[in-house]
This record gives structure tokens, C-alpha cells and sequence, in this order.
């Protein structure tokens, strides 16, 4: 009974992580149809900035994140009006293979910058963990896990209640209508693609005090979205919240009941699964046009 | 006005040209004349991208800072009675087998002898296969995996032994242990290396008269092992040996000590030997033990460098990136094709092949012997183990290189102050 | 072309013909870029044959390479004592085989989806693919597979592999011309087009698309069988390569997406760059290749054929118009 509760409990400690690793990528497919095959290096561009303000600054890394977000949201907004909005204009492959080329530079720009040794973000409440109850957890991960639950409630309301959001949902449902009740799409797409850049750093901070990262991990953190965004369904917060929940439930139950070195497999089986059951995820596409 | 500008701005170019090419015409005669030298091409691929990126580097720069050295500090080396200085000619093989055959391919073409060897044993392989068919001796310190010592290849020689015969070593010092140890579990990663080193651990452990309670298997790049040290808690070995790369090391180390799971002695193949990984650790690395085939204390001599200390120093005039042994070990390599081509008299790369073959030289990095299928000889080349203890990474075992006893068994985590 | 209609495979026949004798004018280096080249195109092609003609671009076809490479080692390593003569055709055949039979199980399903969710869907299959090969110990994925050396005697084995890639390739192109030109081609090219259409009119639209889809992954895996053999030792990271999944796709966006040649162009061009052009600059490779895409992406979304047909498009259109 306690192995499958920690289990549980791990599973779900992880899965909020993986959660908030994909919102972003799940917004842009929703709202822009694009697939974002830069996000990997956009979480990772997350992880290197947290690592340089926490040793220059000297402060806990989970603070950095305002001002990675502030980066990130720039760099996302002119990166996409300047370049990928050329691409989503000529054809719908383009945009992949655009995103998927500025990741390869990307790549190697950060090679040459911070060399392609492994970093990890190491806070100082790296190694104490508490029990509730049974069932051990580790400070780090809950301390991440938390974070990530705030800023997806975050980002639910700013969709739900601002004026952003509803702009940005309008959008996302008719795209012609939105227009011609004046919504300045180019801009828009624009923003969205800022916040979920943001985001996107957010989780990279997260992710780079939790595990040793390099240049090379990219793809990793792309396909994992891309199975989460699967899972849970496209455009929302609380998608992406369930999908990373059962890709995380999944994985330590792989891991402890089938073999520790499986549950890439099951990720995988589950997303073919999936999109041959519910090719729109279990919430659906969140911004399916109204009737 | 834009008329006289663009004649303005091509006069400036030309007169720019005329300076250039009188500055290339004249170069040749501003290089001193001196005493004939040839170069001796020594060719290799290194990943500097990809996986096995953080690992090439420092291979790479072993190579570099072996290569100044000879060429700026000792101005060349002498064989069989010439001076020659050496030409590195490496290139980025991105950790792609494909990549890598086809530009070794082309330096064959371009008349290269002699190979320095890829890290990552899927790398090595085929391109030891290459360099095998066109005879030419390749001397690598990133293959461990017995595939690559057991196909009958002649030119092809290792600074490690085989990944099933690394762990004699290990299995002698925890023998050494007071009071002995009995149980003990493995983890490893599910990759070439990874997997033949956990079988060269059990296969030794068992002959030294340990008992094996579990083995477990990681993916390649595993994010969360919280399962597998579940299971540890739950069994209690007395040794727990991790067989896998540092930056995996790090996330299982890292692990134990947030769900407080605590074994006798922790021994990680690949980790502790790097000033980040105990950084990243802090008082949580004391008492880690570690394989390390070098050390800046090793007490060999050397005709170039001198000794280990003396290396450090050089490298450190070259590179701030903190050393590792990697680094030794591939500075080994150069010096041990000049110690090869010295005995054979020759740069002829059969002749230097069975001078390699028979080798039997010194060097600051270790005693450089081959076994007759290439790779290095199990006592001699075989690795040391160190702990960490204060801080500073000591040697252990074996006891003639040893800097300090083995500390067993390792107190809880939390109780390390 | 079309009074001809013979003219085509007769130059590619031709063109085989005068790249066999490459490996005697060229430097080994040279013929192992072309061993590279000519098996790019040749998977570049029987990837068109899906991604291309039908509109179904698969972003993990690298999956057959590995199953087939796979299924042929560890079938050729089983029966090693057989005569050397007869390991190649063994293991095409069971490579083949194997690609068959994935394909046909999968197609069923995998083929209900569209666009961007077939891609997905295919690079999730190649990573299920890719992980059972590695993490089944029977499977040898991590451990890694040797081949047996299959280079008759007296022949130089970079040669030899250029000439079977060479014979490969050209029998891709043919039946992808053979394809192209049957009435199986034009109901492929239709569900491109507009696949409810084209159902609607009668296309057997189901049934073709997954004949294409097989032909396409068995094709491929009969290449990836010889490309197990050229590198000699493979374990899952030589041959179920993301980089390979997605330049497939590249091959055909910088030659022209649903011609016939187009693969074959962009995958020439491609190899030469990154292999030739970028080899000299060490640290720049990635950053380039990346920058090649960007570029090619903004300026020629078409590929080299598409910009080729829309400036003889233009040429046609400025000389009819009437003079200033």
C-alpha cells in the first residue's frame, strides 16, 4: 500500500513539473497552429539564464524567475513576429522546420557560450526532504511542483479574466472574426508567443534545479511537450496540468512495477495510443470554435 | 558627388588589394629560415557536439595541451634521428558514427597514419574498423567496450582496460575493507559502456566472494530513480556501485540524500573525480568513492612533461576549464605514439604498431603496457579508486599509489558535518 | 517527356551507368560521400512515396531503418555459418520482411490521422520502436550488433557498398517513377490533393494509402539493411536517429516536395553541404545546418524545383506580357 502511495505521490510531484514544461508549447499549437519545435531550447535558455542570476546575484534561484520571464517574453515576442510569422505565412510544414533550424542555432550558440559540460542549479535547500505521513518527499522537487501549480493557476486566470486573455482566445476561435472586430492578429500571435516563451523559461528554472542540463537535452524537453500537449489536450492550462500529471503517474509506475529503464516506452505507447483514440487530447482542443 | 564616392571607395579597395597581396608576397620571406622540420600528422575525430560533448572537450584538450607542449616548449621531438614537430588535425565528429567514418575516411585519403580514437565506444568502433583495413594504428582512450578489443583487430590500441576487466580494482579495495562487507547492488544506465562495466563489477565482486542483492537498470538519460532507491532502502546492500556518467551520478547522489537513503559505501564509477560534481554535492560528496585511472599525485616520471604536477601546471597556462582525467589520459596518447616511434626508430605505422604492441614505457599519466588484444593492462591500467575525504579527492587503493586510507563504513547524510 | 515516355528511366539507367564509375576517378573520400549521398536519396525517395505523392509526411520513418537494420543483424548473426554470398540477400529479406510487417500493423490505425497528428503519431511509433529495441536485452539495441563483413574478397569494401547504394537507389527511383506514372500514382497524388474529394470520386483512397505506406517502409529498411552493413557495428543510437527523421523531410522541402527528383536534389545537396562544405568548420556545423533551414524556409518554401518552376513561371509570364 505505501509503495503504491509513494509512487502516487512521486508521480504526481513529477508530473506537475512536466505540466508546466509544456503549457507553453500547447498554447502556441492552440493559438498559432504552429509546432514549436524551438521549445526545448527555449526551457533550456531558461535554465542557463536562472544559473547566471543566481551566482551573479546571489539569490535563490526560484526567485530569478521574474526576470527570466522578462527575457524570455521578449526574445519569444520578437522572435516570432520577425521570423516565424514569415513562415506560418508560406506554408504549414515551415514553420516546423523554421523553429526546428533556430533550435540547431540555438544549440550552438549556447555550446559555445557555456561549453557542453552539464550544469545543474543546486539551491540551498537542495538535499532535505519531509515526510507526511508514509510517504517521503523531497523538498526540491515539492518546492518545484508548487511553483509550477501557481504559475499555471496564473496563467489560467490571465486567459480566463484579462482582457489579454480573451483577445487571445478570440483569436485562437475565429481568426477572421478577430480580425474584423479589429484585433491586431499579427500582435496578438505575437504575445502569445511571449507568454509562452516566458513560460517556458519558467519551467527551465525548475527543471535545471532539478536535473544536471546541457545543450543537448533539448530534444527531450520538446517531445515531452509534444506528449503532454497529446495527453491533455491543446490551448489550456488545466490540459497541460492533466497531461503532465498522467505522463508523470505513468512514468514512476513504469518505473517501479515494469523496470526502471521502461517508462520511455510507455510514454511513448501512450502517445500513440492516444492519438489514435483521442487525437484531441482528453480536454480537447480548448479553443474549438464555437458553434 | 556618387560618382567621385564609388571611385573614392574603389580606389580605397584596391589600394586595400595591392597592400594585401604585397603583404602575402612578402610573408614567405619574413618567416625566420630555420633548421629543416618535418611534421608528423596525427589525425582524429573528438565530439565537441552531441552527447558526448562534455567528455570530447576534455579529450580534445588533452590532445592540444600534449601537442603545444611538444611543439612550443620542447620545440619538436627527435626520431630516429630527425626533428618533428606534430600537426593535430582533429575534427568535430557531433557524437555521429556515420560523420565520423566518412571525414576519418578522408583523412586516410589525405595521407594521414596515425589515429587518435572518438569518445563513446558506438564511435570507436567503426572507426577503429576503418582505420584497421587501412592499417594504420589508432591509440584511443574513449573505447572501452570489450566489442572493440575482441574482433582480432591489430592496429587498434586502448588506455583502458576492457569494461569487463575495469572493476579488479574495485573489487581488491573493498576486499580491504574493515569489518568486510557483504552484500552489495548495482546500478547502471542502459548504454555500451555502462552495461559491460556492471558486468565486469558483478563478474569481479562475485570472484572476490561478495554477495550480489539486486541489479538495476536505468534508461540512458534517467530524470527520477526515486523506484530503484525505494528498492535500496528496502534491501539494504552494504555497497552500492553506480556504473554510470557523471551528470547521472550526480541525479542518483542527489536523490539518495533527499529520500535519506543510506548504504556503507557508496561507490560511483564516474562523478567524484570532478571538482563540480562535489561542488554541486558539497559535504555530501565526503566519503564517495570513485574509479580514477589519474591523479596530479600519481608518482610517475615522464621524459617530456617531467611529472603529473608539472602537467597540471602547462595545462593550466592553456585552459581554465577544471581538469579531469580524461585530459591525462589523452595527453598520454601523443606521448605514447612519439615513445612508439622513438623505440621503432621509424614513422613507418606498421613499424610503430608493433613497437605499440610491445610497449612497455612510462609516462606521467601511468606504466603504458597493451594486453595482446589492444586494450591496457589490467594492474597497470587498471584504475585507482579515491574517496573523498575533507574535500579533496584521495587516493585509496591501491596501497603503493595511496595518499590516505579508506574511510568505511560512510556515516548516515545527514551526519555529515 | 511525354511522347517518351521510356525517356526517363532510360536517364536514369544512363545516369546510374556513369556513377558506378565514380569509385574509379575519385578519391575514397569522395566515394564515401557518395555512398552517403546516394543513400540519402534513395531514402529520400521512398519516403516521398508517402510524404511526397500522398501528402502524408511521417517525421519517424528513421523507425524502419532501425527495424530493418535490426532484423537483419540479429537474424545474419543467428546464421553466421551460412555461406558469406548469402548474408546480404538473408538479411533483405527479413529486414524487408520485418518492415512489412510493422508497417501493415500499424498502418491501420496510424493512417486515420492527418497532417500534423500522422507526423507526431510516426515519430511517437519510431521512439516506441526505438526504446523496445534498447531496452529488450534479446534486442541487442544497447549492447550494440555486429555485422558480418559481406565485401567479396578483392574488392575494396567502400566501393563495394557505393555500388550496392547505387543499384538501391536507382531501383527506389524507378519504381517510384513506375508509381508515379500508374493510375496507384494519381490516386496518391489526389488524396494529396484533397483526399475527402478524392474518396467521394471513388479513389480507393484507404487501400492505396496504405499500399504507399508500405512500399515506403519497406524501401526504407531494405536501405537502412545495407546501411547496418557499411557501419559494421550499430546500436540504437547509429540508426533510429531523430537528425534522420528530420532531414528526410528536409531532403524533400529543399528539392521540391512531391516531385519525383526533388528528394534526390535536396538530399544530393544536403550531404554535400553538411558533409563536404561544413566539415572544414568544426564548431559551426549545427549552427549552420540551422541557418540553411531558416534561410530555405523564408526564401524557397518550394524547394529548388518549386523555385525553378515559379522563375520559368514568371519567365513565361513577362515575356507575354506586352512590352513597355
Amino acid at each position: 500500500m505505501n509503495l503504491i502511495a509513494q509512487t502516487l505521490a512521486d508521480g504526481l510531484v513529477l508530473g506537475g513539473i512536466y505540466a508546466l514544461a509544456a503549457v507553453g508549447f500547447s498554447l502556441i499549437f492552440g493559438v498559432l497552429h504552429v509546432i514549436n519545435l524551438s521549445h526545448g531550447i527555449l526551457v533550456l535558455l531558461g535554465a542557463y539564464l536562472a544559473l547566471i542570476f543566481s551566482t551573479t546575484l546571489h539569490i535563490d534561484p526560484l526567485l530569478t524567475m521574474p526576470m527570466v520571464m522578462v527575457v524570455l517574453f521578449a526574445v519569444g515576442y520578437v522572435y516570432q513576429r520577425f521570423l516565424i510569422q514569415q513562415a506560418v505565412d508560406r506554408s504549414p510544414l515551415g514553420s516546423m522546420l523554421l523553429t526546428f533550424g533556430v533550435a540547431l542555432m540555438l544549440q550552438n550558440i549556447m555550446i559555445w557560450v557555456f561549453s557542453p559540460d552539464m550544469r545543474n542549479i543546486t539551491p540551498t535547500y537542495a538535499f532535505t526532504s519531509f515526510k507526511l505521513g508514509p510517504i517521503a518527499f523531497d523538498a526540491v522537487r515539492v518546492s518545484c511542483l508548487l511553483a509550477s501549480l501557481v504559475l499555471l493557476s496564473c496563467l489560467a486566470a490571465l486567459l480566463k479574466f484579462s482582457p489579454l486573455g480573451r483577445v487571445i482566445r478570440a483569436t485562437a476561435q475565429q481568426t477572421l472574426a478577430a480580425r474584423l472586430c479589429g484585433v491586431n492578429v499579427r500582435h496578438v500571435y505575437a504575445l502569445t508567443f511571449a507568454v509562452s516563451a516566458a513560460f517556458a523559461g519558467a519551467a527551465g528554472i525548475v527543471i535545471g534545479i532539478i536535473l544536471p542540463f546541457s545543450p543537448a537535452d533539448e530534444g527531450t524537453w520538446t517531445l515531452n511537450a509534444f506528449v503532454v500537449v497529446v495527453l491533455g489536450g491543446v490551448g489550456s492550462p488545466a490540459g497541460a496540468l492533466i497531461g503532465g500529471l498522467l505522463l508523470g503517474i505513468v512514468s514512476t509506475l513504469t518505473a517501479q512495477y515494469i523496470g526502471p529503464s521502461f517508462p520511455n516506452v510507455t510514454m511513448f505507447l501512450l502517445l500513440v495510443l492516444l492519438l489514435l483514440v483521442r487525437p484531441q487530447g482528453l480536454l480537447g482542443n480548448a479553443f474549438a470554435p464555437s458553434r | 558627388m556618387v560618382h567621385s564616392k564609388k571611385a573614392t571607395r574603389r580606389r580605397v579597395m584596391a589600394n586595400f588589394g595591392v597592400a594585401l597581396g604585397a603583404a602575402a608576397l612578402g610573408a614567405p620571406a619574413i618567416r625566420p629560415a630555420h633548421a629543416q622540420v618535418k611534421t608528423l600528422v596525427i589525425g582524429g575525430s573528438v565530439p565537441l557536439t552531441g552527447a558526448a560533448a562534455e567528455t570530447g572537450l576534455n579529450v580534445n584538450n588533452g590532445y592540444i595541451t600534449a601537442v603545444s607542449y611538444i611543439n612550443d616548449v620542447l620545440g619538436g621531438v627527435e626520431i630516429a634521428g630527425e626533428k618533428y614537430k606534430i600537426d593535430l588535425k582533429l575534427f568535430d565528429d557531433a557524437s555521429d558514427p556515420a560523420r565520423a567514418t566518412t571525414l576519418i575516411q578522408r583523412q586516410i585519403d589525405e595521407g594521414t597514419n596515425f589515429f587518435l580514437g572518438s569518445f563513446g565506444s558506438n564511435i570507436v568502433l567503426p572507426t577503429a574498423a576503418i582505420t584497421e583495413r587501412a592499417k594504420k594504428p589508432m591509440v584511443q582512450t574513449g573505447g572501452g567496450s570489450d566489442a572493440i578489443f575482441t574482433r582480432g583487430y591489430k592496429f587498434v590500441f586502448g588506455m583502458f582496460p576492457r569494461a569487463t576487466r575495469q572493476f579488479a580494482a574495485t573489487a581488491a579495495m573493498f576486499k580491504s575493507l574493515q569489518p568486510l562487507p557483504s552484500t552489495y547492488s548495482v546500478i547502471w544506465t542502459n548504454d555500451a559502456f555502462s552495461k559491460t562495466a556492471a558486468e565486469g563489477v558483478r563478474l569481479s565482486c562475485d570472484a572476490a566472494g561478495f554477495k550480489r542483492i539486486d541489479g538495476y537498470e536505468l534508461p540512458a538519460k534517467p530524470t527520477d530513480v526515486s523506484s530503484v532507491l525505494g528498492s535500496v532502502r528496502a534491501t539494504t546492500p552494504d555497497l552500492l556501485v553506480c556504473v554510470m556518467h557523471d551528470q547521472n551520478s550526480l541525479l542518483v547522489a542527489r536523490q539518495m540524500v533527499a529520500t535519506n537513503t543510506n548504504v556503507k559505501l557508496l561507490f560511483q564509477g564516474l562523478g567524484p573525480q570532478l571538482a563540480s560534481f562535489r561542488e554541486a554535492l558539497g559535504k555530501h560528496s565526503e566519503y564517495l568513492c570513485c574509479s580514477t585511472y589519474w591523479d596530479e599525485n600519481v608518482p610517475f616520471k615522464d621524459k617530456f612533461f617531467g611529472d603529473s604536477k608539472k602537467f597540471v601546471e602547462y595545462y593550466k597556462t592553456k585552459f581554465t576549464r577544471p581538469i579531469a582525467y580524461h585530459v591525462a589520459g589523452a595527453a598520454a596518447c601523443i606521448e605514447t605514439y612519439i615513445l612508439a616511434m622513438q623505440a621503432a626508430k621509424s614513422t613507418n605505422p606498421e613499424a610503430v604498431r608493433d613497437a605499440l604492441a610491445a610497449a612497455n614505457y612510462e609516462t606521467f599519466y601511468s606504466r603504458i603496457k597493451f594486453t595482446p588484444e589492444g586494450d591496457g593492462d589490467e594492474l597497470l591500467m587498471g584504475g585507482m579508486i579515491g574517496q573523498v575525504q575533507k574535500g579533496k579527492l584521495e587516493i585509496v587503493f591501491p596501497a603503493a599509489a595511496a595518499s590516505a586510507k579508506p574511510l568505511y563504513p560512510a556515516p548516515d547524510w545527514d551526519k555529515k558535518a | 517527356m511525354k511522347q517518351y515516355p521510356w525517356a526517363v528511366p532510360a536517364i536514369i539507367v544512363v545516369c546510374a551507368i556513369v556513377l558506378a564509375a565514380g569509385p574509379l576517378v575519385l578519391p575514397p573520400f569522395y566515394v564515401r560521400v557518395g555512398q552517403l549521398m546516394l543513400y540519402s536519396s534513395g531514402l529520400a525517395v521512398a519516403w516521398a512515396i508517402l510524404g511526397g505523392f500522398a501528402g502524408y509526411g511521417s517525421f519517424g520513418h528513421a523507425a524502419f531503418i532501425g527495424v530493418g537494420a535490426f532484423a537483419a543483424g540479429l537474424v545474419e548473426e543467428r546464421f553466421s555459418s551460412l555461406p558469406t554470398p548469402l548474408l546480404l540477400p538473408l538479411g533483405l529479406i527479413v529486414g524487408g520482411l520485418a518492415c512489412a510487417v510493422l508497417s501493415a500493423a500499424v498502418a491501420y490505425p496510424i493512417l486515420r490521422l492527418r497532417g500534423t497528428f500522422f507526423a507526431i503519431a510516426m515519430l511517437g511509433v519510431c521512439h516506441v520502436c526505438a526504446e523496445l529495441n534498447n531496452n529488450l536485452d534479446v534486442l541487442q539495441g544497447s549492447l550494440g550488433l555486429n555485422f558480418p563483413a559481406i565485401t567479396p574478397t578483392g574488392w575494396d569494401p567502400a566501393n563495394f557498398f557505393y555500388q550496392l547504394y547505387l543499384a538501391a537507389g536507382t531501383i527506389v527511383l524507378l519504381i517510384a517513377w513506375q508509381i508515379r506514372r500508374s493510375r496507384f500514382g494519381a490516386g496518391l497524388l489526389s488524396i494529396r490533393e484533397d483526399e475527402d474529394t478524392a474518396r467521394m470520386l471513388g479513389v480507393p483512397t484507404e487501400r492505396y494509402k496504405r499500399i504507399a505506406f508500405v512500399v515506403s517502409a519497406v524501401l526504407t529498411g531494405l536501405l537502412g539493411v545495407i546501411y547496418g552493413h557499411s557501419l559494421g557495428y550499430i546500436t540504437t543510437d547509429s540508426v533510429y536517429r531523430d537528425d534522420t527523421n528530420l532531414s528526410l523531410v528536409v531532403y524533400s522541402l529543399l528539392g521540391g516536395m512531391g516531385t519525383l527528383f526533388g528528394p534526390v536534389i535536396g538530399a544530393f545537396m544536403l550531404v554535400f553541404i553538411t558533409q563536404v562544405v561544413l566539415a572544414r568548420l568544426l564548431d559551426f556545423h549545427l549552427f549552420a545546418t540551422g541557418l540553411l533551414l531558416v534561410v530555405l524556409v523564408l526564401a524557397a518554401p518550394g524547394g529548388v524545383l518549386g523555385f525553378v518552376r515559379s522563375y520559368r513561371l514568371r519567365r513565361r509570364s513577362t515575356a507575354a506580357a506586352p512590352a513597355e
